[in-house]
């Protein structure tokens, strides 16, 4: 039990449900209160334990879903091997109780269980609930037809152990047996999709396959005929395993290895420069994002209370001190609260740096999500505000309709400054940062640092992030050079990586 | 497992299907999960955080839970600046000075021999601390669940709204059930623990430490089933068919883009106007005319207006 509920909580790790040690003792002993008998019932009890956010409580499902599944298994059990079954040793994974021992097994004996006729791929992914009726039907014919036919054969006809096992038609042992030999050569470490193949085969074989097939070929070389027909019993049976087993792979690949491989991609996403990233991986890098801009605003979030030392608040210390006589006991300070940022970006939507547009909107939008105080502009030349454009719609449209509006023509800074002075400049004041996204690269037109000047003597902080690499900086027409003398930092920001690290200062320093 | 289970093994905490049968006895008819959790934390003696949007009863889930395992609901309304001193515990100042004023000639019928300062210093140490005992010692909500020997049930109520530190303070009560007052020492829960529930509508993240002593509750919107069984515990006069199509439009409010969503009290609330102005059938001009028992927004209320015979429609048909 304890096994199977810690292989659960490394698959909800994968899932980034953030699971603590004293959560899997908990987990422990809800599971104690609840029992495995109930299935919705755990699972509540279990995410309430286990999953301590809305978001996480989605994965949780998921993931739950995934790992304890509801199969044919049970109700096939139930109807032929009732009686064996309560008797069978069972492994450490299917003691789940006495009085109803795999209805929630672990994935492991769950999966196993997963009767194979047929259901091939699909099957292993995202069912949870029992399997539709047709399934079954079909499983049920398959099953009364072999039973017929094993009526002729019993369990000593065939020489080899798996052979043996198999003609026992005996689900909860070959269940276990996969399930024991899975574990053996480590399947949770599974990594990437074509490794299941390989899987499954050196699964087959520590259940003793190479025997099998021996017998297998000697029986149908054999002239007696009872001989040629157990042999074709066992070779449909071990054709059937071995779809059982590939569904159990697949089962675990998709639990384990899935969200791995994620991590890995994501991993690599998150240090790669913005331009390579290929399109295909919008949706990826869409969800790095949000997930960036959460966590910044959860680090961020908290109101911090900083005592100023060394001021007396007089005024509520005599207040506060009324109750003790008006002899001074307690002491007041004076503290401030930081506040959050109001933050003003501009945007460069131009074709010089559409690639990293693309990105710079994505977490514009993710971080208007969650902070209010934040109001965007896109330009190209002409500068407009698309705060409102992000409020309505979703990120696709939003981005869509601004490079639409505002992403023709060249680049012209001086022109976006103008009108940034114009529509915004009076609303800057000295707890704002102004954050500019651009290369800087103004086609040898007048670059009007007199402009970027007035803007950041009325902010408190004016930063320039930079998509190029600092090399390529004052090449052509780039102006960061002399851009740079005006601002209060100036990064290059051509990662995800950079660009998290760039907005985490921000939100610390500003307030 | 050293102090004992809150739960009597006779009363209605034995399974999650008699705490929800008892729930529901009191009005209060919520999801699988709900039950689940609350007798969790009967059992494992966990406080509970419940999250959720506002207004789907989860300050109502600590009052009902009390009512049904008949404890008396110690409630402490968070905000910023809550501070120890109106939490947990605060001297009694007034009773300390007048106290004082009081022994005075006793304390110099102590001290009168002494004949140095160190004497009487001496003296005055033989008689302990009496001003910073517990009978000078106020309590407040936290402490006061502490000291109630048949149990009680305590509501942090909107915990995101303390300040982070009250937060830490917390963490002591939470786990161990315990408060250290330096003056006096540890105090320990007097008999049965409280059944504690925070409560969160997730203005800022709550900190992982105490996620991590909790268990986590959240409460979605109900689904069209579960609301329409909620207006029937909670506003019986009303018919089975207006009932029917008020929940349906509340659903399809819910689903437009409003800045403040319905909740269920907002349902429930609606339900009462309904029952109250005598109306049988939802029509489109009584609902303009109560829309804004639903939405507490003028311009939510601009965008659903123009839609609203449409939405009757459908529901009327539905």
């Amino acid at each position: 039990m304890e096994a199977t509920l810690t292989r659960f909580v490394r698959a909800l790790r994968m899932a980034n449900v953030r699971v603590s040690t004293a959560e899997t003792l908990d987990a422990l002993r809800v599971v104690e209160l609840v029992g495995w008998g109930d299935r919705e019932q755990l699972k509540h009890a279990l995410a309430a334990a286990l999953a301590k956010s809305a978001y996480e409580v989605d994965a949780f499902e998921t993931c739950f879903e995934r790992f304890f599944r509801f199969d044919t298994f049970t109700a096939d059990h139930s109807i032929d091997n009732a009686t064996e079954s309560d008797t069978t040793p069972a492994s450490d994974d299917a003691q789940t109780g006495p009085e109803n021992p795999p209805a929630v097994g672990d994935g492991a004996a769950g999966a196993g269980g997963a009767q194979a006729n047929g259901t091939g791929g699909g099957a292993g992914s995202e069912s949870g609930g029992p399997p539709p009726d047709r399934e079954y039907d079909l499983h049920a014919l398959d099953r009364s037809a072999l039973a017929k036919s094993a009526v002729d054969f019993d369990a000593g006809s065939a020489t080899s152990p798996l052979g043996r096992l198999l003609l026992a038609d005996d689900q909860t042992a070959i269940a276990m047996a996969i399930s024991q030999a899975a574990r053996e050569h480590r399947l949770e470490d599974i990594k990437v999709f074509t490794q299941q193949g390989l899987y499954t085969r050196r699964i087959m074989d520590s259940m003793g396959r190479p025997a099998l097939i021996d017998e297998m070929i000697a029986l149908d070389a054999s002239t007696d005929s009872a001989d040629r027909q157990l042999g074709a019993a066992l070779r449909s049976r071990h054709d059937r395993l071995r779809r059982q087993i590939r569904d159990h792979v697949e089962g675990q690949f998709l639990l384990h290895a899935d969200a791995r491989g994620e991590r890995l991609r994501m991993q690599m996403l998150h240090n790669a420069r913005l331009g390579n990233i290929p399109p295909n991986n919008d949706h990826l890098v869409r969800r790095m994002i949000e997930r960036m801009a959460r966590q910044l605003v959860a680090v961020h979030s908290r109101k911090r209370r900083v005592t100023r030392r060394g001021t007396l608040d007089v005024s509520r210390m005599i207040r506060r001190n009324m109750r003790h006589d008006a002899h001074m006991v307690e002491l007041a300070w004076k503290s401030t609260y930081r506040d959050r940022p109001r933050v003003f970006v501009l945007c460069d939507v131009s074709g010089s740096v559409a690639y990293y547009a693309r990105f710079m909107l994505m977490f514009l939008y993710s971080l208007g999500e969650v902070i209010s105080e934040v109001r965007s502009f896109a330009f190209c030349s002409a500068l407009a505000e698309v705060t409102d454009l992000f409020q309505r719609y979703d990120l696709d449209e939003a981005s869509q309709r601004t490079l639409a509006a505002h992403g023709q023509g060249g680049t012209d800074y001086a022109a976006a400054f103008a009108d940034f002075e114009q529509l915004a400049l009076d609303d800057v004041d000295r707890r704002s940062t102004v954050l500019i996204l651009g290369d800087a690269r103004n086609n040898h037109g007048d670059p009007r640092t007199d402009l970027l000047r007035k803007i950041h003597d009325r902010c408190q902080r004016l930063i320039w992030l930079n998509p190029e690499p600092r090399a390529a900086w004052d090449s052509g027409d780039s102006e960061m050079g002399r851009y740079a003398a005006h601002c209060h930092q100036v990064s290059a920001c051509g990662s995800l990586a950079q660009l998290e690290r760039v907005v985490s200062d921000l939100l610390r320093r500003v307030g | 497992m050293s102090l004992p289970s809150i739960a009597n093994p006779t009363d209605c905490t034995q399974s999650v299907e008699t705490i929800g049968q008892a729930l529901r006895s009191h009005g209060y008819i919520g999801s699988d999960r709900i039950a689940t959790v609350v007798y969790l934390a009967c059992h494992l003696r966990k406080p509970v955080l419940v999250e959720g949007p506002p207004g789907v009863g989860k300050t109502e889930l600590a009052r009902i839970t009390a009512r049904m395992l008949d404890l008396p609901l110690i409630r402490l309304q968070c905000y910023e600046g809550l501070d120890e001193a109106k939490a947990l515990y605060e001297w009694k100042y007034g009773k300390q000075l007048l106290y004082i004023q009081m022994l005075k000639e006793k304390l110099d019928d102590v001290l009168g021999s002494a004949s140095t300062l160190r004497e009487s210093v001496e003296r005055l140490h033989r008689h302990d601390d009496i001003f910073f005992s517990e009978d000078f010692l106020e309590p407040r909500p936290l402490l006061k669940a502490l000291r109630e020997t048949n149990g009680s049930v305590l509501l942090l109520d909107e915990i995101d709204k303390s300040d982070e530190a009250f937060e830490s303070l917390l963490l002591e009560m939470l786990a161990d059930y315990q408060i250290t007052i330096p003056e006096i020492g540890t105090i320990k829960a007097s008999g049965r623990p409280p059944v504690v529930f925070l409560t969160s509508n997730n203005t800022r993240e709550i900190s992982d430490a105490l996620k991590r002593r909790c268990l986590h509750l959240y409460i979605p919107f109900p689904d069209a089933r579960l609301e329409q069984q909620i207006i029937e515990a909670q506003v019986p006069e009303i018919g089975a068919e207006l009932r029917r199509q008020l929940v349906d439009f509340v659903q399809a409010l819910r689903e437009m883009d409003l800045r403040k969503t319905p909740a269920i009290s907002e349902t429930i609330d609606w339900a009462r106007t309904l029952v109250l102005l005598n109306i049988s059938a939802l029509d489109a001009r009584w609902a303009a005319d109560t829309l804004n028992v639903l939405l507490k927004f003028q311009d939510d209320i601009d965008r659903v207006e123009p839609q609203l015979s449409t939405l009757i429609r459908r529901v009327a048909g539905a």
